[in-house]
C-alpha cells in the first residue's frame, strides 16, 4: 500500500477530486495548511503598510491506495492539479506498513 | 426462575412509543417497570442485610418518573452510617446491571446529602426530585428534615451555583437555540433547560421546597420528551442529538404529524425558544439576588440608565413600566438604549414589549414612519443588540414581514449550523466584534470597515441577504434581494439605499465563489473580480460581507487560512479596480441618446459602474450648462456631508484649486473624484463636511460657494490669498499620529504612472499633494481621495508632458509630496 500526499492550490481542489473520483477513488483527507516551497512568500503593501506573507494557503489531501493504483492515482493529481505556474504545489508517495479499519478490524488492503 | 431481562419487557413500550408517540406514559411506564426492579433487587439482596439503617431512593429523572429508554436509572442509598464496602450491596448493583439497567447510585448520609460540592450541583439538586422506594422509613424521614433545613440556609448558594453552571453549558453551544443539528436534552431550550427553570422555580417555595409529584407539563415538555424518547429508542442509547438522519426517521414514524424536516425543526425551536426564555428568566431572578455589597456597589457604578431605562446586571430594564406601555415611541428609544449599551433586555422587558405588538401592528398599519427610527438604530456602532432584541421580541417581523418568512428557518447542508434568522444575527455580530480583533487578519479587515464609512448599506445586505432561502434555498439570492426591495421599500427607505443594498445581496456569494475556484494572482481572477465588485468601495463592502456571512456559519466558520484567501483576493480586486481607474477607458457606447454617449467616451469605466443612467444623464446635463458658461457647480446636503459635482474644461491644477476653495470655506473633504472625457471636459465630485454648519445655517452660504467653486474653477478666484487667512489645523495627539507613505507604480497604466499617498488627514491635506503635483510639472488624469477617522487614502494617476513619470522626477515628487503631508502646524 502506499500513502499519497499532494500538497495543492485551493482552488484546485474540487478539480483533483472530480479527477480521483474519475478513476474510483472516494476516501480521502483534506486539510487545509499554509506554508511554501520555491515560490516562498511575497511582501504586500495595503494603505501604505507592508506585511510579509510568508506562508501561502495550500490544501493537503491525503490518501492510501493499493500499491498498484499508486501510479494512476498520482497522474490523476498531477493532471489535474497543474496550473504551469510556480506554487502548483508537491505530491509525496510513501510506503504503508498496515491499515486497520477501526470498526470491524479489517486489515491490509480490505481496510481501505 | 430467571427474571426476564430489562430489555424484553420495555419492548412492548417502544412498539407502543412509536406508534402512538406518548412520551408522558412512556416514560411514567419505564419508571414504574424500573422501580419493579429495583425493588425485586432491594428485597432479594439487601433488605435482609440492612432492615435499618439504610434506605433506598430515587432520584432525578427517576424520581420525577420520567425515564427516559437508555437514561441511567438516579438511585440514592441513604445510610445512617458512613458505609465502608458491602457485598451486599456490591450484589445489589450487580443484579441490576445484569437485569439491563444502567444504575447510576451514590451511597451517602443525610448529612453528605447536605453537602455542596464546588461545582457539582446536580448532586444535590437531583434531591429535589426525591422519591421513597424501599428500606428505612425513618431513616428516609430524617433525611427529609436534614435537607429543609440545609436548604433553608444554603439555597441562594445552590441556586448560584446552578446557574453558573447553566451558564457555562449555554456558553459551550454558543447561547444558541436554534442549532440545526441540537442536543434535545443540553442544548440551550433543551430538557435540561426546562429543570433548570423547575428547579430554580421550586428553590423559590417557602420555607423550603419538598418533593412533590410534577406538575402536569405544557407543551414544550411534551415534544422535547417526545423527540428525546424516540433519539433513545433510534440509536438504542442515551443519544440526545437531533441529527439530519433522525430528523428524516422521526418523520417517518406513526405518531409524526409533520410533512417535512423543515416543520418539525420549527416546531422544536419555538418549544425550545419557550423553555430558553422560562430559564433565561429565572437565571436573572436567581442572579441578581443577595448579591454582596461590593458586586452590588460595582453594577450601581457600571450602570448606565437614562430617564427611562436602567441596565443592571448587564440587562436593559424598564424604568417607569406605564409610562413606557402608553407611548409607543418609547420601544424604539428602548431598542437604541440596547444597541448604544450593546446589552440584551432583561425577559421581564421583552414581556412587556410582547405585551405591546397588538397595538403596535395597529399604529404601524396605519403609516408611521418607520424608516427614520430604524435608520437610527441601524446606525449604532453595535445593532446587534438592538436587532436581536427586536427579533427576540417580535418587533422585527412586525416591522418587516419578510423577516418572519426566515423566523426558525432550518438550512440542510454539511456546514451551516444554526438557522437562517440566528446565523443573519450572527454574522451582524462578527461583523460588530472586528474592532476588537486581536489577530493580524481581522485586523486588517478592522481597517477596512473602518473605510467603509456609514455601515448603514452592509448591515441591511447582511440583514437581508439569506431570507429568500425560505422561498428557494437554491439560488435564493435574488429572492433575498426580492425581499429586501419589497420590505425596504414599504418602510420607506431611501430608494438609493435599496438599490445599494440590492447589489450587495446579489453579489454577497461571488467572493466566496472565486475563493474556491479561481488563482488569486492570477489576472484573469483579478478581472473578474474587478467586473463584479465594479468599484472599490463595493468591493470592500463585498470583502466584509463575505467575513461576516462566512464567520456565522459555524464557530470556526472563518478560519486564519480562509480568512487570508479572502485578503488575497481582496488586494487582486483593489490592483485591478486602481489599474483600471486610468487604463479602462469607455468606448463610444451605444448610449440613449448621442450627447450621452459623447459625454461617457474616454471617462473611467468606473463611472458607470457608479453611477446609474439617471446619475450620468444629470451630469450630462452639468457638461452642458459649463460649456455655455464655462463652469458648472450644484451642491447637495446628504444628511452628515454635503456633495458638489463641478463640470468644467481640464486645465493644469484644477483640483488644486477646488481643494483649496472648499479648504478656504472651511469645509473638510471627505473624498474626492476627478476624471476627464474624451472632449476634455472634467467632472470633479467632492464629498465634504461643514463641521461648523455654515451652509445649513446661513442658506445665502451654499450659492456663495457655489460661485466661489465655479470662479476657483475658471482660475479666476485666488485661492492662495484665501486659504492664507485660515487659522493651521490642529493635530491628533502623538500616539494617533500617522507616518506618511507615497508609494509609485509604472506599471499599472503604460500612459500614466499611479501614485498612492497615505497620511493623516487635516484640512487642506488634498489642496497642498494637488499643488506639489502642480508645482512639480505634473497634470493630475485620475483622482480618487478618500479619508476615513483621520486617514487619508489619495490614488493619483499622474502625467508629466503627457508621459508618465521618470525616476528621476518621481524622486523629486517624492520629497514634495512627503513635505505636504507634513505641514507646519500647532500640535
Amino acid at each position: 500500500m502506499k500513502k499519497i500526499e499532494a500538497i495543492i492550490q485551493p482552488f484546485k481542489l474540487e478539480e483533483v477530486k472530480e479527477a480521483l473520483k474519475g478513476i474510483g477513488i472516494d476516501g480521502m483527507t483534506v486539510t487545509e495548511v499554509r506554508g511554501h516551497g520555491r515560490q516562498k512568500g511575497h511582501r504586500e503593501i495595503y494603505r501604505g503598510q507592508e506585511y510579509q506573507v510568508d506562508l501561502l494557503p495550500k490544501v493537503k489531501l491525503e490518501m492510501v491506495v493499493p500499491e498498484a493504483r499508486a501510479d494512476e492515482v498520482v497522474r490523476a493529481v498531477l493532471a489535474s492539479a497543474r496550473t504551469g505556474k510556480i506554487g502548483d504545489g508537491k505530491i509525496f508517495v510513501l510506503e504503508v506498513a498496515e491499515a486497520i479499519r477501526i470498526r470491524n478490524q479489517d486489515r491490509g488492503e480490505a481496510a481501505l | 426462575m430467571a427474571k426476564p431481562p430489562y430489555e424484553s419487557e420495555r419492548e412492548p413500550l417502544r412498539r407502543r412509543f412509536l406508534s402512538e408517540g406518548d412520551a408522558a406514559g412512556t416514560l411514567a411506564e419505564h419508571s414504574r417497570l424500573a422501580e419493579r426492579i429495583v425493588r425485586e433487587a432491594w428485597d432479594e439482596h439487601l433488605a435482609a442485610a440492612f432492615p435499618s439503617g439504610l434506605c433506598l431512593a430515587a432520584v432525578g429523572g427517576f424520581g420525577r418518573r420520567e425515564l427516559f429508554p437508555h437514561s441511567d436509572v438516579d438511585l440514592l442509598l441513604v445510610s445512617a452510617q458512613p458505609l465502608e464496602s458491602s457485598s451486599a450491596l456490591a450484589a445489589f448493583v450487580g443484579s441490576l446491571w445484569d437485569r439491563g439497567l444502567r444504575p447510576s447510585h451514590g451511597v451517602r448520609t443525610p448529612a453528605e446529602c447536605c453537602r455542596l460540592e464546588p461545582g457539582r450541583p446536580e448532586s444535590c439538586v437531583s434531591l429535589l426530585d426525591r422519591r421513597y422506594l424501599a428500606g428505612d422509613q425513618e431513616l428516609y424521614a430524617r433525611l427529609d428534615g436534614a435537607l429543609a433545613r440545609w436548604l433553608r440556609g444554603e439555597r441562594l448558594e445552590l441556586a448560584r451555583s446552578l446557574c453558573r453552571g447553566a451558564r457555562a453549558r449555554h456558553a459551550r453551544f454558543g447561547n444558541a437555540v436554534q442549532q440545526l443539528e441540537p442536543d434535545v436534552k443540553e442544548s440551550p431550550g433543551g430538557l435540561r433547560d426546562l429543570h433548570l427553570a423547575r428547579w430554580l422555580e421550586r428553590l423559590e417555595e417557602a420555607p423550603a421546597p419538598v418533593p412533590s409529584a410534577p406538575a402536569p407539563e405544557a407543551a414544550p415538555w411534551s415534544l422535547l420528551s417526545r423527540v428525546r424518547c424516540f433519539l433513545h429508542y433510534r440509536s438504542g442509547r442515551d443519544d440526545n442529538r437531533l441529527s439530519f438522519e433522525a430528523q428524516e426517521e422521526l418523520l417517518e414514524q406513526g405518531f409524526a404529524r409533520w410533512r417535512d424536516p423543515g416543520e418539525l425543526m420549527r416546531d422544536y425551536y419555538r418549544s425550545a425558544r419557550e423553555v430558553w426564555r422560562r430559564a433565561l428568566g429565572r437565571l436573572e431572578a436567581w442572579e441578581g439576588r443577595g448579591s454582596s455589597l461590593w458586586i452590588e456597589f460595582r453594577a450601581w457604578r457600571a450602570r448606565v440608565s437614562n430617564a427611562e431605562f436602567s441596565a443592571a446586571r448587564a440587562l436593559v430594564w424598564v424604568k417607569a413600566p406605564s409610562q413606557f406601555e402608553r407611548d409607543l415611541g418609547a420601544l424604539w428609544r428602548l431598542f437604541e438604549f440596547a444597541g448604544r449599551h450593546g446589552l440584551p433586555l432583561a425577559r421581564e422587558t421583552e414581556r412587556r414589549v410582547e405585551a405591546l405588538l397588538p397595538r403596535l401592528r395597529a399604529a404601524w398599519a396605519q403609516g408611521e414612519p418607520l424608516w427614520p427610527p430604524l435608520a437610527r438604530i441601524l446606525a449604532l456602532p453595535r445593532v446587534s443588540p438592538a436587532l436581536r432584541a427586536m427579533h427576540q421580541t417580535g418587533v422585527l417581523k412586525t416591522l418587516l414581514p419578510e423577516w418572519g418568512e426566515a423566523d426558525c428557518l432550518p438550512i440542510r447542508d454539511d456546514h451551516h449550523r444554526y438557522t437562517v434568522d440566528e446565523h443573519t444575527l450572527r454574522s451582524l455580530e462578527s461583523l460588530e466584534e472586528l474592532p476588537r480583533a486581536a489577530d493580524p487578519l481581522r485586523r486588517r479587515l478592522a481597517g477596512l470597515l473602518e473605510e467603509a464609512g456609514d455601515p448603514t448599506g452592509l448591515r441591511l445586505a447582511l440583514l437581508f441577504h439569506d431570507l429568500g432561502k425560505a422561498r428557494a434555498l437554491e439560488a435564493h439570492t435574488p429572492h433575498s434581494a426580492g425581499m429586501a426591495a419589497a420590505a425596504l421599500g414599504r418602510i420607506q427607505a431611501p430608494p438609493e439605499l435599496i438599490e445599494h443594498v440590492c447589489r450587495l445581496i446579489e453579489r454577497h456569494l461571488d467572493l466566496s465563489e472565486l475563493m474556491h475556484s479561481r488563482d488569486p494572482e492570477d489576472p484573469a481572477t483579478a478581472q473578474r473580480l474587478a467586473q463584479r465588485g465594479e468599484t472599490l468601495e463595493r468591493l470592500r463592502e463585498l470583502t466584509l460581507l463575505t467575513y461576516a456571512d462566512s464567520s456565522a456559519v459555524h464557530p470556526g466558520g472563518l478560519s486564519a487560512w480562509r480568512g487570508e484567501q479572502l485578503w488575497r483576493l481582496y488586494l487582486a480586486g483593489v490592483r485591478q479596480l486602481t489599474r483600471e481607474l486610468q487604463t479602462e477607458r469607455l468606448p463610444r457606447l451605444a448610449a440613449p441618446s448621442p450627447q450621452l454617449a459623447a459625454f461617457l467616451e474616454g471617462l473611467p469605466a468606473r463611472y458607470l459602474r457608479a453611477h446609474s443612467e439617471k446619475a450620468a444623464e444629470a451630469d450630462l446635463r452639468l457638461c452642458e450648462q459649463a460649456l455655455k458658461r464655462g463652469a458648472a457647480a450644484e451642491l447637495a446636503p446628504h444628511g452628515g456631508y454635503w456633495s458638489v459635482r463641478l463640470a468644467v474644461r481640464d486645465r493644469p491644477g484644477l483640483a488644486a484649486a477646488l481643494a483649496g476653495a472648499l479648504t478656504a470655506f472651511g469645509l473638510n473633504i471627505l473624498r474626492a473624484e476627478a476624471y476627464s472625457n474624451r472632449q476634455g471636459m472634467a467632472l470633479e465630485t467632492f464629498a465634504f463636511e461643514d463641521p461648523h454648519r455654515t451652509l445649513e445655517l446661513n442658506p445665502g452660504e451654499a450659492e456663495r460657494l457655489r460661485v466661489l467653486l465655479e470662479r476657483a474653477a475658471l482660475g479666476r478666484a485666488d485661492v492662495a490669498r484665501l486659504l492664507a487667512n485660515r487659522p493651521p489645523p490642529l493635530r491628533p495627539s502623538r500616539r494617533a499620529r500617522i507616518e506618511p507613505a507615497v508609494s509609485f507604480d509604472s506599471g499599472a497604466s503604460p500612459d500614466a504612472t499611479l501614485v498612492e499617498i497615505v497620511a493623516e488627514d487635516r484640512p487642506g491635506l488634498l489642496y497642498e499633494l494637488a499643488q506639489a503635483f502642480t508645482a512639480a510639472g505634473c497634470n493630475l488624469e485620475v483622482l480618487l481621495a478618500d479619508t476615513k477617522a483621520h486617514r487619508a487614502f489619495d490614488v493619483f494617476y499622474v502625467t508629466a508632458e503627457g508621459r508618465p513619470l521618470t525616476p528621476s522626477r518621481q524622486a523629486a515628487l517624492r520629497e514634495k509630496l512627503l513635505a505636504a503631508c507634513r505641514p507646519q502646524t500647532t500640535s
